[in-house]
């Protein structure tokens, strides 16, 4: 202890003994903020000594988010109440924020006169730390889901990862597989190799080989070097073989090989190389159903159905749409420095409502294309998608057949227009309506037309 | 002849000019370099030509998002970032906009500014507790030019100075 604190403060024993041994951070300032006393745990959680903390301005000490206006001990000196539990942060001389919860209390000598102030201050790391691991129940790696269906594909995805089986991931387009398959690579042992995905239903046969096997330089007409195939590239990491339904049979022997003997040879190449891969396969396809058509290998079928993941359409996790929607929201805002705070009550309802043939990736869309509409504050109705608000308007209990025959009508009338630049001519022969009509239409339902009218051609 | 030399020294004078106009900001609150940068939400900006102040203004920082704060000193033409205890992210972002950044600094805005330039900031006394002797940029942090050195600081002798 220093000889400048016992001037300051006479501490007894008992008191310095106390404050030496508990966990929180405890410090006293004087009528000039300098700080007078600093306990072992607040040089432990700020870094700083207690030699170089006592005697300089208490905020260049502490180093606090609320040093400043939002300092608690000024609040309290000034209104005389005590502040318990504000929480901020403190930056360490390494850059570090340390999260801190922090109490306060005024010092009065014996006539009663405020003479300085105590903190007190709690490290909240380990909380936080708890805090994330209890939402990273509900998150693994990029994957978010409450749904007790999500939740238990999350429970075997670390041993499902662990291990060197091949894994298919079964579900509807926009479900998230391809997210799946990396989750799956980044738990696993092979994280640190690469992860390749390959998209089978997007390239011809004959592409597709040369793609996943590579060739030899003089293998056809063109191939003036070696080119390495996917199954090279993904050596040492993960190869995702996605839409594996649409490959030909001819590929389906081959593929199968790959799986069986972990070999193969590259296009106009002798020699086998060895596949060092994990192998993911994804579809959207009923495999069974294929295999029964023949359109599927059956071999091959029980090689990829080794481990198995559905993963159920959003419809059957509507649960989860308020959760991606707002993890969406936020990536926007990061992507397009936006700050849109989230989504109303009512537009929320029209999402839960919606079937989602698209499930994520078509909510993702939804969500994008409504960030254009929304500058900040919350997406509303207004800002979402036609296709979601005109269906829903089909379910208001007041609305009739009549109604929303003319809201389709409307939609038809104002897509026409605008296909043909707002030609009205134009625009009927496209519905197969005489103008007439249309004008009647466009009056009767009340669409408002923009100020040009398509008649004069656009001088160039 | 006589006029390219003529020309060639203006120029060179210009530049010579050009290069001594140095702007910085420090953040403050209360008179002092704010505590934490983070949290800041003044700068005090000096422009000073050849060691003599010419311009002070007062600026007021946006609060969040914390790249916000980074692109305002960009648009307020600072060179260099004199302010206290800053997160590492937050520092990296600062740093990438080509500004830099001299951190960990405490004391009266009055007395860092002159101490900024006469070149006198790497003493001790004006170093955050439990920082002394920290140097981020490594030993160039302090200079206030990238070329041109300032004089060569003795060693300070380790005391006790409180402010």
């Amino acid at each position: 202890m220093s000889s400048r604190k016992k001037r300051k403060t006479p501490e007894h024993a008992p008191t310095r003994a106390i404050l030496e041994s508990i966990s929180d951070g405890v410090f006293t300032v004087d009528a000039d903020w300098r700080v007078t006393s600093f306990n072992r745990a607040a040089e432990e959680i700020t870094g700083v000594s207690r030699e170089e903390a006592i005697g300089r301005r208490c905020s260049d000490v502490f180093r606090s988010s609320m040093c400043g206006d939002a300092c608690a001990l000024q609040e309290t000196l000034k209104t005389g109440k005590p502040i318990i539990g504000k929480s901020g942060y403190i930056v360490n001389k390494e850059g570090v924020r340390t999260p801190i919860s922090v109490s306060t209390a005024v010092l009065r000598d014996s006539d009663g006169r405020v003479i300085g102030g105590a903190e007190t201050f709690r490290d909240l790391s380990e909380i936080e730390a708890l805090r994330q691991e209890l939402e990273g129940k509900y998150q693994i790696g990029d994957l978010t889901s409450r749904s007790p269906l999500m939740q238990r594909l999350f429970e075997v995805l670390p041993a499902i990862a662990a291990s060197p089986s091949t894994v298919l991931i079964l579900g509807e387009t926009g479900t998230g597989k391809e997210l799946m398959a990396r989750t799956i690579h980044s738990l696993s042992l092979r994280s640190r190799g690469p992860f390749v995905a390959v998209n089978c239903g997007a390239l011809p046969d004959t592409l597709l080989e040369s793609e996943l096997f590579g060739y030899k330089s003089g293998a056809f007409t063109g191939a003036r070097k070696d080119k390495p195939g996917r199954f090279a590239l993904a050596g040492g990491g993960t190869i995702l073989l996605d839409e594996i339904g649409e490959v030909s049979p001819a590929l389906q022997v081959r593929l199968l090989r790959v799986l069986q003997e972990r070999t193969y040879e590259p296009l106009g190449g002798t020699r086998s190389e060895t596949a060092d891969i994990r192998v993911v396969v994804a579809t959207n396809r009923d495999l069974t159903e294929l295999v029964r058509k023949g359109r599927f290998r059956e071999d091959l079928y029980y090689r990829v159905n080794v481990v198995r993941m559905e993963l159920p359409p959003l419809r059957r996790r509507k649960e989860d749409i308020p959760l991606l929607a707002n993890q969406f929201i936020a990536r926007f805002n990061r992507l397009q420095q936006k700050s849109v705070r989230g989504i109303s009550g009512k537009a929320l309802a029209i999402l839960m409502a919606h079937d989602w043939p698209g499930n994520i990736r078509e909510l993702e869309n939804a969500i994008e294309r409504a960030f254009i509409l929304c500058g900040d504050g919350y997406i509303d109705i207004s800002h979402l998608p036609e296709e979601l608000t005109a269906r829903n308007a089909g379910t208001h209990p007041s609305a009739d057949i009549r109604s929303t025959h003319d809201l389709i009508d409307a939609q038809a009338i104002r897509t026409a227009l605008e296909q043909n630049d707002y030609n009205r001519t134009g625009a009927a022969r496209a519905l197969g309506i005489h103008k007439t009509t249309l004008f009647r239409r466009i009056r009767k339902l009340g669409i408002s037309l923009p100020a040009r009218d398509g008649r004069t051609r656009p001088q160039k | 002849m006589k006029s390219w030399h003529y020309h060639c020294s203006l120029d060179l004078l210009l530049t010579v000019i050009r290069i001594s106009t140095i702007k910085t900001a420090f953040a403050y609150w209360d008179k002092r370099i704010a505590p934490v940068f983070d949290t800041a939400r003044h700068v005090h900006v000096v422009t000073d030509e050849s060691r003599q102040i010419v311009e002070e203004t007062l600026e007021t920082l946006p609060e969040s998002p914390l790249v916000q704060k980074a692109l305002k000193l960009v648009e307020l033409g600072v060179q260099t970032l004199v302010c206290g205890a800053i997160s590492k992210p937050l520092h990296g972002v600062v740093t990438a906009y080509g500004i830099r950044v001299v951190s960990y600094i405490s004391g009266e805005l009055c007395d860092v500014v002159k101490a900024w330039i006469d070149g006198n900031l790497d003493q001790d006394a004006f170093a955050m507790p439990g920082c002394r002797g920290r140097q981020a940029g490594g030993p160039g942090e302090f200079m206030r030019e990238k070329r041109g050195a300032k004089a060569e600081m003795p060693e300070e002798p380790k005391n006790e100075t409180a402010r």
